[in-house]
């Protein structure tokens, strides 16, 4: 069957075919949530191989936990992004004593080497405070302003009122900047 | 770029989630392949296990399962051993219906399988 079929089939009913062992549905839920998966992975953490590592991992446990899963009760979208956004936290607080000088090389963004490292490592400071937020905190944080959601789509996967993750929000970013003060020399902002 | 206000002493957050948005996000066709592999390994073990063998049943049994166990045998003797009683020593009730239903004369339907055991039905 062409993966175009299932077009019109939601993501809950792909779930159930691919746990009646479907293997179309199996390829197009592939097709339809690992990138998603990834992205959102990638956008945390920053490095292919660990991102890929959290999204093959994410969608295995969405693969075993398919024949136990209760259609109408969440969104199969929303479900993977708490399991990506909290395998993500776990490695992000696992490295976070992570040494700067040990930033993966950056790809060259025009403005020379040293912008470009001091990018990269003002990009890791950020996931690594991010990490240290409490969790709900993170996740609103993550899904607004690095995934792009709107507050009422933040709303429906966090199972909040969007009020509360406005104030979530709010809350994490100033958490997150009250952090990053404390590396503004790790950072390089003191000598400016 | 992510710059710091040097007078309020604040990040620019904005400016650094934009940074944050900016790696290649697309996935990699081995990445994908991978996944999609584990989902039909996965998927493998969904399949249900293949039905024992029909566990070979005695012809006991089998009678057994179609009159209804181990209670319908009991109802059964016991309904064997009352008829078995009646057939031997049969109520004057069961005599006098027989013969209303029959005719005057027992020696019709009365076989003697046993002469030199004395008992007959006698009429009235």
């Amino acid at each position: 069957m062409p993966f175009d079929a299932f077009a019109d089939v939601s993501d809950d009913a792909l779930l159930v075919l691919y746990a009646n062992g479907d293997p179309d549905a199996a390829r197009a839920l592939n097709v339809r949530l690992a990138p998603r998966a990834f992205a959102q992975a990638m956008r945390m953490l920053g490095d292919r191989a660990e991102a890929e590592d959290v999204a093959q991992d994410a969608m295995l446990r969405l693969w075993k936990m398919a024949p136990d899963w209760r259609q109408g009760e969440a969104k199969v979208t929303t479900w993977l992004y708490r399991v990506v956004a909290n395998l993500c936290t776990d490695r992000l607080r696992r490295h976070r004593n992570v040494d700067l000088d040990a930033v993966p090389e950056p790809e060259d963004s025009g403005h020379g080497a040293e912008g470009a490292l001091q990018d990269a490592a003002r990009i890791t400071a950020l996931r690594h405070a991010l990490a240290q937020l409490p969790e709900r905190q993170q996740q609103a944080v993550t899904l607004r302003h690095i995934e792009g959601l709107t507050n009422p789509e933040i709303a429906e996967i966090m199972e909040i009122s969007t009020e509360a993750v406005e104030s979530l929000t709010a809350r994490g970013k100033r958490a997150l900047t009250a952090l990053l003060a404390g590396k503004r020399e790790e950072l390089g902002y003191s000598d400016g | 770029m992510a710059e710091m206000d040097k007078k309020t002493d604040t990040f620019d957050l904005d400016g650094m989630f934009a940074d944050m948005q900016a790696p290649d996000t697309r996935p990699a066709p081995d990445f994908m392949a991978r996944v999609l592999q584990d989902a039909l390994d996965v998927q493998t073990g969904f399949a249900p296990d293949a039905p024992p063998p029909e566990p070979r049943v005695s012809r006991l049994r089998q009678f057994l399962s179609a009159i209804g166990g181990w209670p319908a045998v009991a109802g059964l003797a016991t309904a064997g051993v009352a008829g078995l009683w009646i057939g031997i020593n049969p109520p004057n009730a069961v005599a006098d219906t027989a013969e209303n239903f029959l005719g005057t004369s027992s020696d019709l339907y009365l076989v003697d399988l046993m002469p030199g055991y004395d008992f007959t039905v006698t009429e009235g």
